[in-house]
């Protein structure tokens, strides 16, 4: 049994590698994915995280609101600030037209004597309250009422996206305006009390009741952030584990067409052990491109100044949900083998198949950005069982146990396909 | 039951599915022991059914078939170990050399190590492809596959041979050296049940014949008792036509 097997195996492997091009596709398609999709999506994470949002800011105040709020966007890396356009001073007008032109995502413009309108504000709170008259600019005509600050957005760019910067600035232009009324506050208070010293002082700090502490909730202390590399890298790998299904289904075709199997069929060896030797073939080839694919995160794409793959700490749990998948992957290949009728059914049945399973996995997509619908279906994909797992280790600093589920509804897929491939085989001999 | 039949078959019926007609209508015969038994019969008369169904390809729908004193229905693993068959279309792999496709189905019938590879080197010598043999077959001409194509099937030495027109395709040359070495083969003991549209020659190589037509035997013995029984005949072939007329087939 054995040596029938290690010839099956050795059959196997020297038809893979006499067909140099479906080869060279399995490996070299999803390496050239992985650099383009990760190329592209890369500038959009950068956007985000590195470069930050750009934005053109028009200063019109030049008092203490304009001056913190361009100081907070210069500090801030989720931004790239900019006060000129083209080497000219921004305008409200040249911002409004470079906005529009997508030079900028989004543009701020801080009105004429804004701060200064706080401040008055906040004198005359203080006149009514204590019943006190002060001189300071209260008549000063050019001085106006309230301050509207506008914010200027790109109308191409993503909605949600700009909800959340939008909202960032509101919260971070009113922490501004609140410094500096308490400030105003404080210098008002300061002026009508006899003894100065027990003026309130850094009374903004004292407001400061309420903070935020933002924590990855991931089990490694270092902080993993999510970006091209590390959703591209698993997708495609997981992705071209799939795609053997198309040269697996296309050998078993090859092998009924040629008449090797009707000679088989003749000889004292059961259909599960000429079974047996593509799987095992084939999942060798599967762990082959998933270590090529993961050599591509950490060392080729890092030559493209993108970032490197962090992979986790639990190699056991990589190699364990890796060879699920490829047996997963395996199994579906000799499931559309067995069920093709032709060479070319067997490679549309697959290619489809395959694009059809990988965008509902969340491959092309990631299915956490996909309608509630979507992700309900996607649950079901086996593409989006092992890509939810390597988010786990990878993201997540997951271990061996807790990437077992995932492993365990990949082992079932592959059990389910070779059973309906040991079935149908049956119905089609028995003519 | 005869013991000295290593085949025999009782009322053999085949209907395939989504037909009406039966591809094998109920045959019976038997075939003794180092005969080389010649099916013979126009296209579609039942001839590769017959063979599928004496090779485990399928099953038949009703009748009862022992081969070297086994069910075929019963024993099918017993009976795959001691058949071996040289299909009609070159069943090889054509991106292996002819070692490769050799060494390969060799161990499917479970042979391995020193006794495989000098039977592939003896049966590669014999058949005039030693030079050739670690070549794809895929560079092979058709009368070199062939050849590949009955060392797979007797690589094995089994005690039954089918041979689904093994000469069809090639040339004189090649066909000598096949039928030769069939001859030698059956000379070692090895029973021979052969399908072919050459008449002439099935007239010389074999011991019985049955000649079948619409999924019945219509006679059945060897090729000079036919001859002798079927008044005008100096020929198998004109055996052949008399009983299966001239008319066309599809």
């Amino acid at each position: 049994m054995i040596s029938k097997l290690l010839a099956c195996i050795k059959k196997e492997a020297l038809l893979l590698m006499r067909d140099s091009v479906g080869l060279s596709l399995l490996f070299i398609m999803p390496m050239v994915l992985i650099f383009v999709m990760t190329l592209i999506q890369d500038a959009a994470f950068k956007t985000i995280n590195e470069k930050g949002i750009p934005i053109i800011f028009v200063n019109n105040d030049h008092d203490s609101l304009g001056i913190l709020i361009e100081q907070g966007l210069k500090n801030n890396d989720l931004c790239s600030y900019y006060d000129s356009i083209d080497g000219k001073p921004a305008t409200a007008a040249l911002a409004q037209k470079a906005i529009a032109d997508g030079k900028f995502l989004v543009g701020i413009i801080i009105p004429k004597n804004a701060t200064e309108a706080i401040r008055k504000n906040v004198t005359d709170l203080v006149s009514e309250t204590m019943n006190t008259t002060t001189e300071t600019a209260v008549n000063d005509p050019n001085i106006p009422d309230s301050v509207e600050i506008t914010i200027l957005i790109d109308p191409v760019a993503k909605k949600s996206f700009l909800m959340s910067v939008t909202s960032n600035l509101r919260e971070f232009i009113s922490e501004i305006k609140t410094k500096i009324m308490f400030q105003t506050f404080s210098d008002q208070i300061a002026d009508v009390i006899p003894d100065k010293s027990k003026a309130p002082k850094n009374t903004f700090k004292k407001t400061q009741i309420i903070k935020y502490k933002e924590v990855y909730a991931t089990k490694s202390e270092d902080k993993i952030v999510p970006n091209a590399v590390q959703h591209n890298v698993p997708a495609w790998a997981i992705f071209a584990m799939f795609f053997i299904a198309i040269p697996l289904s296309g050998s078993i075709m090859k092998e009924k067409n040629e008449g090797s199997v009707f000679r088989l069929h003749t000889m004292p060896s059961s259909f599960l052990l000429l079974v047996n030797g593509k799987i095992i073939v084939y999942v060798f080839v599967c762990l082959i491109q998933f270590l090529l694919m993961l050599s591509v995160g950490l060392v080729f794409l890092p030559m493209l100044g993108l970032p490197t793959l962090v992979l986790g700490s639990s190699y056991m749990g990589i190699f364990m949900l890796t060879l699920a998948t490829a047996f997963a992957a395996t199994g579906y290949g000799v499931m559309v083998g067995t069920l093709a009728s032709t060479e070319h059914q067997a490679a549309i049945m697959g290619s489809l198949s395959i694009l059809l399973l990988s965008a509902l996995g969340g491959v092309w997509v990631p299915s956490y950005v996909m309608p509630e619908l979507m992700r309900n279906i996607s649950a079901y994909s086996p593409l989006n069982w092992a890509l939810s797992g390597f988010y786990k280790l990878f993201l997540r600093d997951a271990g061996t146990g807790d990437v077992l589920i995932d492993a365990l509804k990949l082992m079932a897929f592959f059990i389910a396909t070779m059973s309906i491939a040991s079935i149908v085989n049956r119905k089609k001999r028995a003519i | 039951m005869s013991t000295t039949a290593i085949i025999e078959i009782e009322n053999l019926t085949k209907v395939f599915k989504n037909t009406t007609e039966p591809a094998v209508n109920g045959i019976s015969f038997s075939i003794n022991r180092n005969e080389i038994f010649g099916l013979l019969g126009p296209n579609g008369a039942g001839k590769t059914t017959t063979i599928s169904i004496l090779c485990g390809l399928f099953p038949p729908t009703s009748g009862k078939i022992l081969i070297d004193g086994h069910s075929l229905q019963h024993k099918p693993a017993h009976i795959k170990q001691i058949i071996g068959i040289v299909p009609q279309d070159i069943a090889l792999y054509p991106t292996l050399t002819a070692r490769e496709n050799l060494d390969f189905y060799g161990h499917m019938y479970g042979l391995k190590g020193k006794d495989l590879k000098d039977k592939i080197d003896i049966w590669l010598q014999k058949l005039g492809l030693i030079d050739a043999a670690n070549r794809l077959v895929s560079t092979y001409s058709g009368g070199m596959k062939r050849r590949v194509n009955l060392i797979a099937g007797v690589l094995h030495s089994p005690k039954i041979l089918f041979l689904d027109e093994p000469t069809v395709g090639v040339d004189v040359q090649s066909r000598n050296v096949i039928i030769e070495h069939l001859k030698e083969i059956n000379a070692d003991g090895t029973t021979i049940i052969y399908t072919s549209h050459h008449l002439e020659e099935a007239e010389n190589f074999c011991t019985q014949v049955s000649i079948i037509d619409h999924g019945k035997i219509l006679t059945q013995g060897s090729p000079e008792e036919l001859i002798a029984n079927n008044p005008g005949a100096i020929s198998l072939e004109n055996v052949f036509l008399n009983l299966t007329n001239r008319k066309l087939r599809d």
